[in-house]
């Protein structure tokens, strides 16, 4: 009786043993999937990349996600008329082949590219520009995410069926940087105006781009498949693949584990933790963000009525100066960011190596708290018993400044900030709040300083729009409406240079401009610019090779305008095939020993039951 | 059943189970989510932020009129009646509104998140409730041998472990490069995997699972522990064994159908919590399910889509304690009769 019954158990435990294990075979047999891929996929037919990402895309629909990554994803799936150039970002030709302005620099024509496909056959031409440009300036929903681009062009027409010509209502050198996907009509004609905001765009997208859209794994992955008949050279690899992470410093173990390939936006810590791994290539370079000291010039709204409760004293130049001059940025870069970035004057960061602007170094202000201390002593404000400054009315100094919960470098650099500040006289009160409460806080004018930042687009255009009047707060039925604008600067000299660069069409002489309205904004402190970013990737070099930078000058790998990187890396082959299969072996082997072990106890367990079981009944 | 209880008196009184008692409880249901329904709106009319800049197209859409379209869309601007009315109105065409993060209905991008929540959550849930009930009906059967001393302690560890602290160490060892690495370390699926789609998603639920089952296992062999200690000296109990019944018999056939009531309840009020269950084991293992997209949506914040998920998780907390309600006096005479 009891034999057969001891027997039925082993079973029973043997089966339990290796339903247990048989979800940790895959891991086994196949040595983690892309571990071991080192001598090109084996048992893999296709060259997959795969990036990690920590945001995931808000929208595959053009027309109404406004994500960073998203953007990023259109750019795979779509082209556009120009692209920023890997070499320098300023513009380049792309579905449009060559264009001309008008002498009056308010007719534009642009000569299309013969023979780009959709990705399902048909001929992209004329009619799917026209199309792509009308939309956007029709449709509700489309204006809202394309409006600043295409506002100003007052009239699109198709010439022939590679030629387009837009009007203008002034010269625009926007023109050039109209980062408007061109997707087709005859796919989107079917998608009514209703159905905009919500279509999600995910399955059997037509496109041009190099990559197209294969599946979608919502929380978990979009992978794309290689275009390889893509007309600005095909990528070399099969498919694209972006992997969400929720939590970044996983995204870093699965780097090193070999299950992505690219991991990017790491912060300082965990990009230095991967040095010294042979697998892995790091990177480190200069972002579109610009990092700033924001102050309340005196919030207004646009019919300059005043609003909230930002201290006067910082509407006097003198005292910006002052606590420019006692902010050492070059231990922000090196303490704070841990070498992670550069020490930034101009509003446009050197990303942009064409716009970026640089004082002389006559005009600079270094750092000096005894000049700082001498500025505010000439300024009047006299030092008090305790060593803090008092204002015109006898006030104390008491300035607030706000930090944001979700960046380290953001908690850290008000401190620093706060401690130089007391050694010119003036007492900072910081405060550590979320990015919803300090958009809020901001819009109402409720705030002295902050710390925040801006990501700079190639055209420059929207950064500098952002200290006019136009974008101060705005007032409707007593509830207050913040615009962008942060500052609440509204000056006269700076509204002219503004408008200046926005109608100068020669890409030196707006150049030149943009310079000057960066001076004005430097020398009248109306930020006090702390640093230009960095973004820190890594990639696995024992997988692929071939990455581009953009700017050529030392630029990311993979944030990008446009798909350089991707369409140039290859899957790197190592020169001799490196003998990986040991590890496999031992693994397969600790996994039959587990589960011979885990038999032969449950085995033991069971007889000696079975023995005693006289005993306990 | 009845026979030992021994209710002479409860077959002549009126039972619980009658259609009366059915619709008290489903009117009590239906009214405490109506409540719910009310609160949740109040509830996010507190939060601070700014929808219409959090997700505009912020340096593409530089146009202060487009912004003021925005806001105007999103509703601000509205008296807190008009916006509540609103809401009503959108609540009884069971229409959540659009999410202000995905551009999507609220109700689809709540389902696309709902299956993997209830395969991760459900799968737990089973495999704790069938082993927590194991070893529970076994120590508290032997209660005081070696096996009961060793789980109860066992249990009580794991009962006070956080399950993302102990899904972190579950990585650590399992999955991450410095340890076995024999397990993925995230997600739900691998893009480049060639094996078969269910055993992918399964190898994927080892270690989400398991942090989720043992911190469930330990609360079930617990209960099960000390109701089964209740039981253990029950005259019905000696007479079973008198009969000469084998020791597995009795507790089989006679303890364990006594002891399960509690665990039964603990059993359908956790199966509604099944749905919200996992927030932090969900963002962990970076599992695409609802509480992962609860935690994406309070970035803004997306207020429609955080209603909709609260309303669907208070829904199934109160689906599931209707049924449990409903269940209880068909399994327990003792509920019938009070």
């Amino acid at each position: 009786m009891s034999t057969p019954s001891a027997l039925r158990r082993t079973a029973i435990a043997a089966i339990a043993a290796a339903a247990l294990l048989v979800p940790a075979l895959p891991a086994l047999a196949d040595a983690t999937p892309s571990a071991g891929a080192s001598g090109g996929a084996a048992g893999r037919s296709k060259t997959s990349f795969v990036i990690g990402m920590k945001n995931e895309p808000d929208s595959l629909n053009p027309y109404v996600g406004v994500e960073a990554i998203s953007y990023d994803l259109y750019q795979l799936m779509y082209d556009y008329l120009t692209e920023p150039s890997a070499t320098d970002m300023s513009p380049a030709p792309a579905l449009a082949e060559r264009w001309e302005t008008s002498a009056d620099g308010k007719t534009w024509t642009y000569h299309l590219r013969h023979g780009v496909k959709w990705s399902d056959g048909q001929d992209l031409d004329a009619d799917d520009v026209v199309y792509s440009f009308q939309r956007s300036k029709d449709g509700e929903t489309e204006n809202g995410q394309y409006g600043s681009y295409v506002d100003p062009i007052e009239k699109i027409t198709k010439v022939d069926q590679y030629t387009v010509t837009m009007t203008t209502t002034e010269p625009s050198p926007s023109m050039l940087h109209l980062a408007v996907p061109i997707v087709p009509e005859h796919v989107w004609k079917n998608v009514t105006a209703a159905q905009v905001g919500t279509f999600a765009n995910d399955s059997s997208v037509v496109g041009s781009g190099p990559f197209q859209l294969a599946e979608v794994k919502k929380g978990q992955y979009y992978r794309f498949t290689a275009n390889k008949q893509y007309w600005n050279g095909a990528p070399k690899i099969d498919e694209l693949v972006y992997q969400l992470f929720k939590d970044d410093d996983t995204m870093v173990q699965a780097l090193k584990k070999g299950d992505i390939d690219f991991a990017e936006d790491l912060t300082a810590a965990q990009y230095n933790a991967l040095k010294g791994d042979a697998n892995i290539t790091l990177h480190s370079a200069p972002s579109t963000f610009v990092y700033e000291l924001a102050f309340n010039l005196g919030a207004a709204t646009t019919e300059n009525k005043p609003i909230g409760d930002g201290n006067a004293v910082l509407k006097d130049l003198n005292v910006r100066k002052a606590i420019d001059h006692a902010i050492d940025k070059k231990v922000l870069v090196d303490k704070v960011l841990q070498g992670h970035g550069s020490v930034a004057t101009g509003e446009i960061p050197p990303l942009y190596p064409k716009l970026h602007w640089d004082p002389t170094d006559a005009d600079a202000r270094q750092f000096d708290p005894a000049k700082a201390n001498q500025i505010l002593d000439q300024a009047g404000y006299a030092k008090g018993a305790d060593g803090i400054r008092v204002d015109k009315s006898g006030k104390k100094i008491s300035l607030r400044l706000f930090g944001r919960e979700d960046s380290e470098d953001s908690k850290s650099s008000v401190q620093y900030i706060r401690d130089w500040l007391k050694d010119i006289g003036i007492e900072v009160k910081t405060q550590i709040m979320s990015t919803e409460q300090l958009t809020d806080v901001i819009g109402k004018g409720e705030y002295d300083m902050f710390h925040w930042d801006w990501g700079v687009e190639p055209d420059p255009d929207f950064q500098l729009s952002v200290f006019t009047c136009d974008q101060r707060s705005t007032e409707e039925d007593g509830a207050i409406s913040a615009g962008w604008s942060d500052s609440f600067l509204c000056d006269p000299a700076y509204e002219a240079l503004y408008k200046k660069q926005k109608t100068i069409i020669d890409l030196d002489q707006r150049a030149a401009a943009v310079k000057e309205a960066q001076k004005w904004l430097y020398d009248n402190v109306v930020y006090s610019t702390l640093w230009n970013g960095h973004v820190m990737e890594a990639y696995r070099n024992d997988r692929f090779t071939g990455f581009v930078e953009q700017p050529s000058t030392g630029g990311s790998l993979a944030v990008q305008f446009g798909t350089y990187s991707y369409r140039a890396i290859q899957p790197y082959v190592a020169p001799a095939a490196a003998a990986k299969e040991s590890k496999t072996g031992l693994m397969l082997g600790i996994a039959g020993g587990v589960v011979v072990l885990l038999i032969a106890v449950g085995a033991v367990v069971m007889v000696r039951r079975r023995g005693t079981a006289d005993e306990r009944e | 059943m009845s026979e030992t209880t021994g209710g002479g008196a409860a077959r002549r009184r009126p039972r619980a189970t009658g259609l009366g008692y059915v619709l008290r409880k489903v009117l009590g249901s239906v009214l405490t989510l109506l409540f719910v329904a009310v609160f949740n709106f109040f509830l996010f009319q507190i939060l601070p932020g700014d929808p219409a800049k959090a997700f505009a197209p912020k340096g593409r859409n530089s146009d202060p009129e487009a912004l003021a379209a925005l806001r105007r869309q999103y509703g601000s601007g509205l008296s807190l009646w008009e916006k509540f009315t609103r809401y009503v109105d959108r609540m009884v065409h069971l229409d959540f509104g659009v999410s202000y993060t995905q551009h999507a209905e609220v109700t689809k991008v709540i389902g696309e998140r709902l299956w993997p929540t209830v395969l991760l959550s459900g799968t737990a849930l089973l495999l704790a409730a069938g082993i927590g009930v194991w070893i529970g009906a076994r120590s508290g059967w032997r209660h005081g041998s070696r096996f009961d001393r060793s789980s109860s302690s066992i249990a009580v560890t794991a009962y006070s472990m956080p399950e993302w602290w102990l899904g972190l160490i579950l990585i650590f060892a399992f999955a991450s490069p410095g340890g076995l690495d024999i397990f993925p370390l995230t997600g739900m699926r691998d893009s480049r995997s060639t094996l078969p789609e269910w055993l992918d998603v399964a190898w994927h639920m080892v270690l989400p699972v398991a942090s989720l089952a043992v911190v469930y296992i330990a609360e079930y062999s617990l209960i099960m522990r000390s109701s089964i200690l209740d039981e253990r000296y029950s005259e019905y109990l000696t007479v079973a064994r008198a009969k000469g019944l084998r020791d597995d018999v009795v507790l089989r056939r006679h303890a364990l159908p006594n002891a399960l009531l509690p665990s039964v309840t603990l059993f359908l009020m956790s199966v509604g919590f099944i749905v919200s269950g996992a927030i932090t084991v969900e963002t962990i293992f970076s599992w695409p399910g609802l509480g992962l997209l609860t935690s994406e949506a309070l970035r803004g914040p997306d207020v429609p889509l955080l209603q909709g998920v609260f309303i669907v998780f208070s829904a199934g907390v109160i689906l599931m304690n209707l049924v449990a309600d409903l269940v209880y006096p068909l399994l327990d005479p003792r509920v019938r009769r009070s």
